[in-house]
């Protein structure tokens, strides 16, 4: 049984190739799914757009920055503030958005000029702000606007400036991954090299594909101060524009997310011969060994074993207090892509869960690779998941926790089943050794919660302990 | 051997991220540089690190040796032919899992 078709894909018998279930003895040579093609017409998909790739999950996250999306309005609405990226400016990235608006008549007569008014009012308005990524949107792709040309005019005119175009409208590729390809392969051709960094340690790194989700960064970058490494520029969590383009300069480039930001990570090892070391920055055990390979790369074990041994020391009893109340609960893990792969045995071997399906949005199949590899037998790995395909796998199994995203978070409440929030988190951060617990907690809390048992009543039953624990009178209740 | 080189093979399988590079010369490359450097560790041969890359495939090296003689008692048993032709099997398998026989479309293509 390893490539399996759902009940509900009967009439689109194509997504068999996307699914499969691990059977004793058998590897990545045998089977492997389909992914990164095309969604098959007829399953719903929930997989996001290019330009979401680039914009949402990469470039937004810079601090310092104008986020000028060119594109009608509703585009810039619906990647702004979805996804919890704090900064140390007060959030600045946050807090705004900027659009340049194009109407009926911009895409009859070319939006061009709307883009280059709509840039220059928007520096005018933050003039503290001397840095704009600008996104091209399906919109402005397709009536073939010259963006690059646009900002290079006013750079020139500004004068002080320094603008970098994103061309990923949302039709191209076919899911979100797309947009992160483009942001990377353009910003390696563009921008990197453009600066020379202050150098302040001979030990120096780029942290790649972390977005400092609810303060990711802020935990890997303590750790790293602590054995004296200088952090160039985290890709893209905390960070600021010029320092990314200073990232020729780093000795290492440590790749936690290599689905989004592998492709940077393989240019500067392929330009500027820097090394690309892959590790898990989630999970307890695995934070412990990216910061002894980090150490390792350094000379520096000393200090990367003293940092472990003090967070070990102040975390290790709060994640067994947690492992003893979560081992044996099943748990899906539908998210994006790799944190199938970074989570799945970290889950298995912190805290004892069981991962019993996983489901990518837009892996490739190197992430299949990974994750079949490292998953269980008799779990189920699905590419582009459905929501009757997930209808499907809660029928045929019992799952204590979905770690998805908020959209398919709604989906699974309904069904009395507990999430959590496994793109922007629920109660992060969930990297490092206090991120692994905080994991644990926010599992445990949606597990445990009685909200669920109460969610599972009917009001207007008179003996429903809804109203009991209300105070409510029953027969009020009876009456209505 | 032949149980000892699945023992191995399978411990990387599960752990190890660079086996999983994103093309076949990736791929290749660090099943030679990671492996070639664990043998060494093993055998407590000198190392002589010259390039970056010899450090990166150090640090993942020094790793996996560290893993092997903890979860493999049987290492500390071979001597350093024995642990050269472990090592040499390792490099096979893996190369025939996540190249030859690999299911990627992508591994091929010439860009990244």
């Amino acid at each position: 049984m390893p490539l399996k078709l759902f009940c509900c894909d009967e009439c689109i018998p194509e997504r068999q190739n996307h699914v499969y279930v691990k059977e004793e003895g058998e590897d990545t040579t045998q089977f492997l799914p389909l992914s990164n093609i095309e969604t098959i017409p007829g399953s719903l998909s929930e997989r996001g757009c290019s330009y979401c790739g680039a914009k949402l999950v990469i470039g937004g996250v810079i601090k310092d920055c104008i986020q000028m999306i060119h594109g009608p309005v509703g585009c810039a609405y619906d990647t702004w503030h979805t996804k919890r990226y704090p900064s140390d400016n007060d959030n600045f990235q946050l807090k705004y958005i900027w659009s340049s608006d194009t109407k009926e008549k911009h895409i009859v007569f070319g939006a061009e000029k709307q883009l280059k008014k709509a840039i220059k009012e928007a520096f005018k308005e933050f003039p503290e702000i001397k840095r704009m990524f600008v996104y091209t949107t399906c919109t402005t792709a397709l009536i073939g606007d010259n963006p690059k040309a646009v900002c290079r005019k006013v750079e020139e005119e500004l004068g002080d400036v320094d603008i970098f175009v994103v061309e990923c409208p949302g039709f191209a590729g076919v899911s979100q991954s797309k947009g992160h390809h483009e942001l990377n392969i353009g910003w390696m051709r563009d921008k990197v090299g453009t600066l020379e960094p202050e150098i302040k340690s001979e030990y120096t790194i780029n942290v790649i594909g972390d977005y400092n989700i609810q303060g990711d960064s802020y935990v890997l970058q303590k750790y790293l101060d602590k054995m004296g490494i200088q952090v160039i520029a985290h890709f893209t969590g905390n960070v600021k524009y010029d320092q990314l383009r200073c990232m020729h300069r780093a000795k290492l480039n440590v790749v936690n997310c290599a689905r989004s930001a592998g492709y940077i990570a393989n240019e500067l090892k392929r330009v500027y011969d820097i090394p690309r070391m892959d590790v898990d920055t989630w999970g307890f055990e695995y934070i412990k060994v990216a910061l002894r390979k980090i150490g390792a790369f350094f000379g520096l074990e000393d200090k990367a074993e003293e940092v472990i041994a003090e967070e070990v020391a102040k975390y290790e009893g709060k994640l067994a207090w947690y492992k003893e109340r979560l081992k044996g609960k099943k748990v899906c893990i539908w998210t994006g892509g790799p944190r199938l792969w970074h989570w799945t045995k970290a889950l298995e071997d912190d805290l004892g869960m069981e991962v019993v399906a996983m489901s990518s949005k837009f892996g490739h199949q190197e992430d299949f690779e990974k994750v079949i590899a490292r998953g269980r037998v008799g779990t189920i790995y699905i590419d582009d998941g459905n929501e009757l395909e997930f209808f499907e796998v809660l029928d045929s199994i019992h799952a204590d926790l979905i770690l998805t995203g908020p959209r398919v978070g709604d989906l699974v409440k309904k069904l009395h089943i507990p999430y959590i929030n496994g793109h922007a988190y629920h109660n992060g951060p969930y990297m490092g050794f206090e991120g692994a617990v905080n994991m644990a907690r926010d599992m445990y809390n949606a597990i445990y919660s009685p909200m669920w048992s109460l969610a599972g009543k009917d009001p207007r039953v008179v003996d429903s302990p809804m109203w009991s624990l209300a105070g409510k009178d029953p027969s009020v209740v009876q009456e209505l | 051997m032949k149980e000892k080189i699945e023992e191995v093979t399978a411990l990387i399988q599960e752990q190890c991220l660079w086996q999983f590079f994103s093309r076949s010369w990736d791929r290749e490359e660090n099943i030679e540089g990671i492996m070639t450097m664990t043998g060494k560790i093993l055998n407590g041969d000198k190392i002589n690190l010259v390039t970056p890359a010899d450090k990166a495939f150090y640090s993942d090296a020094k790793f996996l040796a560290a893993d092997i003689k903890k979860k493999m008692p049987w290492i500390s048993e071979l001597d350093k032919s024995g642990v050269l032709e472990l090592i040499e099997g390792v490099k096979k398998r893996l190369l025939y899992i996540t190249v030859k026989k690999s299911r990627n479309c992508e591994l091929n293509l010439s860009n990244y």
